[in-house]
């Protein structure tokens, strides 16, 4: 399937929710396109839009200004009928897994065919493959509530997959889920991904999860797009405040530091130069010693990156001299006026 | 005092309760279960959003719910004459006990069916299931247990009024406590009258509750 052509278009996505204590203004103009076969990341801090966005692509949420085309058809102008025709083609699942409760997994994943009058022999054979597919034949006739919850998201994504849609939507598929069952649930979108070619849009507030399986990334910040990119490129060296709080503070990878700091920077380098001693040679070939405040490396993608937070010395030539040396070895330099 | 002809006439007051129980019940059902849907559905944010169907069957449903059982069993006479052609025995009771408790119906559905996972009222319409869709498929069955409770609620409830009716010339165990028991101050009687309301009322309870518990999967 072609990579670079556009699946999803949105345009201007404006979302204003009015409350008692005021108008939240959740969506400031979100423009993106998801390319068809990607996998595509969007993180952010908790309240930044997220789920709104994406329920925005569907239109469970409309948006109050802006378009959405999905395969160029404007979801916007449809009408209800259409819209649930056209929703058929883009399956979604949720953090809370939001299957029925009082059916068995192999009825949940029925259920959508159901409702698209698939008759039901059919509809139960692919369901079984299905079931089959996400490694839960052995657990068809079992109730959610017998399930763990890595089990209750597979059921979930079998379900999603049941209409053959061409965009799957995951809102924190895997924020309720332990670190491991997380890892199993991610190469299960990997490998529907890749087999399928279907469009994954995965909805997070954890880098890890970006970092595991995504392709291009966007970040939101205060119901704005503040970064979009390759995954390697936006992690590696974040461009705005929003997108370095995500990626250099997140959880573990806290340097254990932070406050002001006069001539602070930010080096990161990766692979090709990690191996080398860089800063030391810096050091000898200036003749000054640097402050090292924190360092760490971390893996997107299979490429190792690492970052150091240095202080340089209080000699403005010198520390000129310095930057330009960590340059010209293919660093990227930035200063930093907190750590 | 409990002869042959009273044991007649108490097993037919007995097969009169439970008549009107059952057939107030299920018409009660009938017109209250709809009321019910129709509420949670039109509500605001609701699957079929519509504010003003809302608001008026909303109004209905609290007016004569606010209406005490007995003032209502008279207000209605000339509507029930209407119905049945009279307005004393079972026929009559069972007019009024319908239009008692079909709201009091319509507010027990609402109340079960709102329940039901937001959520996965949303998955379902992220599928593309449609209003009516989501109402059979999603909230009727994923409600049922509750449902099924809600309903031994509505029996024991418009036995509770039968009997009351049975005061106005409804018939039923109510009349005949009322008859032997009061005027004439049978307290035997009176007292085997209640036990056997007492009777029907736990084996209604306890059918429901088993019945819900063994429909519900949720463990
Ligand atoms: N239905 C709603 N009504 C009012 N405010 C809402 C509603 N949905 C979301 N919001 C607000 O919009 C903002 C973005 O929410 P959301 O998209 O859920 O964020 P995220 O998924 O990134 O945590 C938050 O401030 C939230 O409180
Ligand atoms: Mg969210």
């Amino acid at each position: 399937m072609e990579q670079n052509q556009t699946i999803i278009s949105l345009k201007g996505i404006t979302k204003t929710f009015s409350t008692r204590n005021g108008t939240v203004e959740a969506l400031k103009g979100i423009d993106l396109d998801i390319k068809r076969g990607e996998i595509f990341g969007i993180i952010g801090l908790s309240g930044a839009g997220k789920s709104t966005l994406v329920r925005c692509i569907n239109l469970l949420e409309r948006p109050d200004g802006g378009s959405v085309v999905i395969n160029d058809t404007d979801l916007m102008s449809l009408s209800a009928s259409g819209l649930r025709e056209k929703r058929r083609e883009i399956g979604m699942i949720f953090q809370q897994f939001h299957l029925l409760m009082q059916k068995t997994a192999l009825e949940n994943v029925c259920f959508p065919m159901e409702i698209a009058k698939v008759p039901k022999a059919d509809a139960k054979k692919r369901a079984e493959e299905l079931l089959e597919m996400v490694g839960l034949a052995d657990r068809m006739y079992s109730y959610p509530a017998q399930l763990s919850g890595g089990q209750k998201q597979r059921v979930a994504i079998a379900r999603a997959l049941a209409m053959s849609p061409q965009v799957l939507l995951c809102d924190e598929a895997t924020s309720a889920l332990d670190p491991n069952t997380t890892k199993g649930v991610l190469e299960l979108l990997k490998e529907i991904n890749r087999k399928m070619g279907i469009t994954v849009i995965i909805i997070t507030h954890e880098m890890k999860v970006i970092r595991e399986i995504c392709h291009r990334v966007a970040i939101i910040s205060d119901g704005a797009i503040a970064e979009l990119g390759k995954v390697e490129e936006v992690f590696r060296a974040p461009k705005t405040d929003a997108g370095r709080a995500l990626v250099f503070h997140e959880g573990d990878s806290r340097e254990g530091y932070d406050g002001p700091m006069e001539r602070c920077y930010r080096i990161v380098f990766d692979e090709s130069n990690s191996n080398e001693p860089l800063l030391g040679s810096m050091m000898i070939e200036c003749g000054a010693p640097v402050n090292i405040l924190a360092a760490n490396t971390r893996s997107i993608e299979g490429k190792v990156y690492g970052q150091m937070l240095i202080q340089l010395p209080k000699d403005a030539a010198l520390r000129e001299k310095m930057i330009a040396n960590l340059r010209a070895k293919d660093i990227l330099v930035e200063e930093v006026d907190h750590v | 005092m409990f002869d042959s002809e009273m044991i007649a006439l108490v097993a037919q007051a007995f097969g009169e309760s439970i008549f009107m129980t059952v057939a107030s019940s299920i018409m009660a059902y009938v017109i209250g279960l709809p009321m019910g849907f129709i509420l949670v559905a039109s509500e605001e944010g609701g699957i079929a959003p519509m504010p003003m169907v809302n608001k008026i069957l909303g109004a209905v449903v609290n007016f004569f719910r606010s209406i005490p059982f007995l003032i209502l069993l008279v207000a209605i006479m000339p509507f029930t004459q209407a119905i049945v052609g009279t307005v004393i025995g079972a026929k009559a009771a069972t007019v009024v006990l319908v239009v008692a408790a079909a709201p009091f119906v319509a507010r027990m559905v609402e109340t079960s069916l709102k329940e039901v996972d937001r959520g996965v009222i949303e998955a379902a319409e992220s599928m593309g299931a449609t209003p009516f869709e989501i109402m059979r498929k999603v909230l009727l069955p994923e409600a049922m247990p509750s449902l099924l409770l809600g309903s031994s609620i509505v029996t024991t409830t418009i036995l509770a009024y039968s009997a009351m009716a049975g005061f106005c010339g409804g018939g039923g165990l109510g009349a005949i406590a009322i008859n032997y028991g009061y005027y004439r101050g049978d307290r035997v009687i009176m007292w085997v009258m209640v036990v056997l309301i007492v009777l029907i009322v736990a084996v209604l309870q306890s059918a429901g509750i088993y019945i819900s518990k063994k429909k519900d999967k949720r463990l």
